[in-house]
């Protein structure tokens, strides 16, 4: 039985490398995407578009004001002394935040009577709005000492400590999302377009003639992806080490052994596609509908599965980049061993099993 | 001959570095059956895509009823049918809708397109079938509805290509009893084929071979350039290998395998007692060599040898 | 204009016959917009907590309910040592942890100062950055609940969105995402098939002029696009309750110089697809996911580097999505809108022109 499957790889391999064009395309694609991408996406807000609004017009105002533009998140886009101009630049976006300083601000400060600051935010995206709003209180933080106004007790005072990613940036935490997406679609595409041409251009019906068995045939043809996929996860994984300050805390081998079932998966769901697809525009097509867009919203990528309501997570456990991203970021991120990430492993380990098993049944089925 | 409805001169056509169509010039008379004939590859179908306009010529020229094809393709358009060499009806449309939108697209509607739909579908033969879909229609009928929707608006030219591809030969002849039809009527029919026994019902035919036009000629006179007797079929056993003794014997100009004979092509009569014998000593006893009525088939591949020798 | 008709009514039969068109014109943008309008929230809620409390007085138990009582916590575990906190941050059962040393509550009764231990898992920037922040809030109001206050309070006044709920803002985003996703793969489709069984050949050859040609495919989508825009506006407004706040009008005006984006793209597509396989796989990553990640959709686009933000502008789902922002939440109108429609305009002439020209180059 190896032998034979054997044969039917051998033989995709050589189809692949004569196909010069679409061999590098699947080895070359996702590196580049990831390059492109991981430099694009962020969510760590930079380049704040604040206007500030100065009813006091004294040098501690200004101290206010500066401290803002000092953090270096902020740039000054407006100043003026009247708040109705506040609106128009927040309709048209070209502000996101506004710095109001009551007036009386400095002689309230030195008097030690307690003042307000009011921070006027677009709060349309609220991350963006969270976000900024975070940094506005920490500024605001830093400019007033606490004074003790009759207190009962002492007050709380937190200290922060931020683990494996120390200065949050975003970055670290979407490259390997970004990776994760980046194989699942197209290890979806590229088995599903090799299945369903070979059905297109007829030569399916020949080889059904061979003693060939279902499970050969499909092994056969979806082993070679597997190789070609694993050397260019190899590739990205490597860009976003180099470029992007990825760390790999963990063993490399653990991450090979996850990765390697992550992209099996991955084939066994194009292998499914190309088994209810009968063209290749549809074959395309359902692949890409089917492993981008919940891949990209559902597994945990960009938006935490934990905020979802609760029929949807259930919902992501049908997404195998769910299982990998848990693992992936376990590895790279924090260094974990596999009896951290063991169930998430297993569970997409079972799954890719179960999506073999109905391919196999309907390949089976249209023998 | 009275003003010939498609001129065609030195028509030309490249891809990159590959010549598809040669210098080809010709002429074709109005009601006149015109035969292209060339296996494929040989440049018919891109000859007849630049006579409709569908591609430009590299060099060269052609002119249809009049019409300059480089300058004045959507005029030409108008006046012509095309049936193309795949099948173009929309499959999920019915047959009147098919005819319905095909005429719409020449021009007709209202009360045109209304009696030119009757007579496409009594033409096609499915007057009694005008709702089903196309795509549940079989071959026969498939292509003569695509020749009916090509003639909805009357075109004085015709240009088929390959119209009767797939299609069994009972259907293949009654098609072609259409065609007969067509041109009685006093329409051109451009037809390209590979079919030698299609070739045979055209009024005259032009040879394709590898982007030129090896000869032009009406069928009988085509035959008539073998001197009698020089064609002959050979029967003994093992024809196989019988081809090689005949090909290499003097005075063979081609030899070919024919079903369970050969046909060979003598530089003279006489041959055929000499190669009998060379056959008969090569240990392939007993051979006979008998003169026969050379089909077209004969000339073509003649034709076909001589071209390719003078090219190497 | 009776050709155009003759065009339109081929076009509309095709799409009737076809069984698979109905589910994918209006089950799959309504199941997809459900789906993805829930998921696509980026209101970090639930944030898994796990609580090391050392000090195990009324005090500090006190401070613990104050976090857990609100949404923006789950109380996953209690540990009783800082190793089982280390543990549980390191597997992600937990993204936030809090210890609060022995001695808290003594501390704050003398008027010392009781600081206590916050650790986030930063592998989960967005969790992490969120848990920190809400704690951070939630400490700060305990202490201001206590007495103590800074001198200098900040109050925010959020715009446009005061409750700070992601989905107003994550899911007309999935509504434009559907929308451009649909029109431009059944454009692509209508077109590659009609070359595909043969027919475009004898188009060719008909006195149709392609610009006849190219309306006569567009228009059918148009509509159909309108359809499905309706349908999944109906969910957006309805089942979802974002509310409308500028005018209905200019919503619906504004979407269709986008659609002529999203049309042109898929005949442009269509052109480009001449050996299937190859062109379609480059053209989702070429079309698609560049306008999924990059047009503000998810990721803010003044979060990326120049070069990016130029590229944006290319970009019509970036015009498309500023407009059902300002039109949904920020309830702008024409006067600030004008710009993005006119630049959606322009973009759609620009493509389609593009298109038409290798349409017809494709000819001879």
């Amino acid at each position: 039985m190896l032998r034979r499957t054997f044969a039917i790889a051998v033989k995709e391999l050589l189809q692949l490398r004569r196909d010069l064009r679409t061999a590098l395309t699947l080895i070359v694609m996702p590196v580049l995407l990831l390059f492109v991408y991981g430099y694009a996406l962020s969510f760590d807000v930079q380049h704040i578009r604040l206007a500030v609004v100065d009813h006091d017009g004294t040098q501690a105002s200004r101290d206010a004001a500066q401290a803002f533009l000092r953090s270096g998140y902020f740039d000054l886009i407006a100043q003026g002394q009247d708040e109705r101009m506040l609106d128009p630049l927040f309709d048209r976006g070209a502000a996101q935040a506004a710095l109001v300083v009551p007036f009386r601000y400095a002689s309230d400060l030195s008097a030690g009577r307690a003042t307000t600051l009011q921070f006027v935010l677009d709060g349309s995206d609220s991350q963006t709005a969270t976000t900024i709003l975070g940094y506005a209180r920490q500024i605001a933080a830093s400019l007033s000492p606490l004074v003790d106004v009759g207190a009962a007790s002492g007050p709380i005072v937190p200290v922060p400590l931020v683990w494996y990613n120390p200065d949050l940036s975003s970055t670290r935490f979407l490259v390997p999302g970004l990776l994760a997406f980046i194989l699942m679609v197209s290890s979806v595409i590229a088995t599903a377009l090799a299945v369903v041409r070979e059905k297109e251009r007829g030569t399916m019906e020949s080889l059904r003639a061979t003693p060939l068995v279902a499970v050969e045939l499909l092994l056969g043809k979806t082993l070679p992806y597997l190789v070609v996929g694993f050397v260019s996860a190899g590739g990205a994984l490597l860009v976003a080490h180099l470029l992007f300050d990825v760390p790999v805390r963990g063993s490399l081998f653990w991450l090979a052994a996850v990765t390697l079932l992550f992209l099996a998966v991955g084939l066994a769901w194009g292998v499914l596609v190309s088994t209810i697809a009968d063209s290749q525009q549809v074959a395309f097509q359902l692949a890409l509908l089917s492993s981008m867009l919940p891949t990209m919203i559902l597994s945990g990528f960009i938006f935490p599965i934990s905020s979802m309501p609760a029929f949807l997570q259930w919902l992501t456990r049908i997404v195998p980049a769910r299982y990998y991203l848990v693992a992936l970021r376990g590895i790279v991120l924090k260094g974990a061993g596999p009896s951290v990430w063991w169930p998430e492993m297993a569970s997409l380990g079972v799954f890719g099993a179960l999506l073999v098993a109905i391919a196999t049944a309907r390949t089976v089925r249209s023998l | 001959m009275s003003r010939p409805t498609v001129v065609a001169r030195d028509l030309s056509r490249s891809f990159g570095r590959f010549v598809a169509v040669d210098r080809v010039s010709f002429e074709v008379a109005p009601g006149e059956i015109f035969g292209f004939l060339g296996s494929n590859g040989a440049g018919k179908t891109t000859t007849i895509r630049m006579l409709c306009g569908l591609l430009a010529p590299t060099a060269g020229a052609a002119t249809v009823l009049g019409l300059d094809i480089a300058t004045e393709a959507v005029a030409i358009k108008r006046r012509i049918g095309y049936m193309s060499q795949r099948f173009s009806l929309y499959g999920d449309l019915t047959v009147e809708e098919n005819l319905r939108f095909w005429g719409g697209a020449y021009g007709l509607f209202g009360e045109a397109i209304a009696t030119r739909m009757e007579w496409g579908l009594d033409v096609a033969e499915l007057a009694g079938r005008r709702r089903s879909l196309v795509r549940d229609l079989p071959g026969g009928y498939r292509q003569r509805l695509a020749l009916a929707c090509a003639l909805l608006h009357d075109p004085p030219v015709v240009f088929l290509d390959e119209p009767t591809s797939g299609v069994d030969p009972e259907a293949r002849r009654r098609f072609w009893d259409l065609i007969d039809g067509l041109a009685a009527a006093g329409k051109t029919v451009f037809v390209t084929t590979h079919a030698m026994d299609e070739a045979e019902r055209c009024h005259r035919v032009a040879l394709m071979h590898a982007g030129k036009l090896l000869k032009l000629d009406s069928v009988p006179r085509l035959k008539a350039a073998f001197a009698a007797g020089t064609v002959v079929e050979v029967r003994c056993p093992d024809p196989a290998r019988a081809l090689r003794h005949v090909e290499s014997t003097p005075g063979v100009s081609d030899a070919s395998l024919f079903g369970d004979s050969l046909h060979a092509v003598l530089d003279r009569p006489s041959r055929r007692a000499e190669l009998a014998a060379r056959l008969d000593a090569a240990g392939f006893a007993p051979a006979r060599v008998e003169a026969i009525e050379p089909s077209l088939e004969d000339v073509f591949i003649h034709l076909i040898a001589e071209a390719e020798s003078e090219a190497a | 204009m009776r050709t155009l008709v003759n065009i339109l009514k081929k076009e509309l039969l095709q799409l009737r016959r076809d069984p698979k068109i109905l589910p994918i014109l209006f089950l799959a943008p309504v199941i997809q917009l459900t789906l993805l309008g829930y998921a696509a929230t980026t209101d970090i809620r639930r944030v898994e907590l796990a609580v090391c409390d050392l000090d195990r007085t009324a005090s500090s138990r006190e401070l613990v309910e104050e976090l857990t009582r609100s949404t923006y916590f789950r109380l996953t575990a209690a540990v009783e040592s800082q190793d089982g906190l280390d543990q549980l941050l390191q597997s992600g059962r937990a993204r936030v942890g809090l210890t609060i040393p022995a001695g808290f509550a003594a501390d704050r009764s003398a008027g010392r100062s009781g600081a206590v231990q916050l650790v986030a898992d930063g592998a989960d920037a967005l969790s992490g950055t969120a848990g920190m922040t809400y704690a951070a809030t939630a400490l700060q109001q305990a202490t201001v609940a206590a007495g103590v206050r800074p001198l200098i309070e900040l109050r925010p006044v959020v715009l446009y969105n005061p409750d700070l709920v992601s989905c107003n803002y994550m899911v007309p985003g999935v509504l434009a995402m559907i929308l451009m996703i649909m029109t431009m793969m059944l454009t692509a489709m209508a077109l590659v098939r009609e070359r595909e069984i043969g027919t475009m050949e004898q188009l060719l050859v008909t006195p149709l002029s392609p610009g006849h040609l190219i309306v006569g495919k567009l228009l059918p989508y148009a509509l159909v696009g309108c359809v499905e825009f309706s349908t999944a506006l109906a969910v957006v407004l309805f089942w979802f309750g974002v509310p409308l706040r500028g005018p209905f009008v200019v919503l619906v005006l504004l979407t269709l110089p986008f659609m002529l984006c999203t049309l042109g793209l898929g005949l442009l597509i269509s052109t480009l697809s001449r050996t299937q396989q190859q062109a379609m796989m480059l053209t989702g990553f070429v079309f698609i996911l560049p306008q999924m990640l990059l047009s503000g959709f998810a990721f803010p686009i003044q979060n990326m580097p120049a070069v990016f933000q130029w590229f944006t502008y290319l970009v019509p789902l970036r015009y498309y999505l500023v407009i059902l922002r300002g039109v949904f939440l920020k309830g702008v109108g024409p006067s600030v809108l004008w710009r993005e429609g006119l630049a959606l305009l322009g973009l759609g002439v620009a493509i389609l022109g593009l298109a038409r020209l290798r349409f017809r180059r494709q000819l001879a």
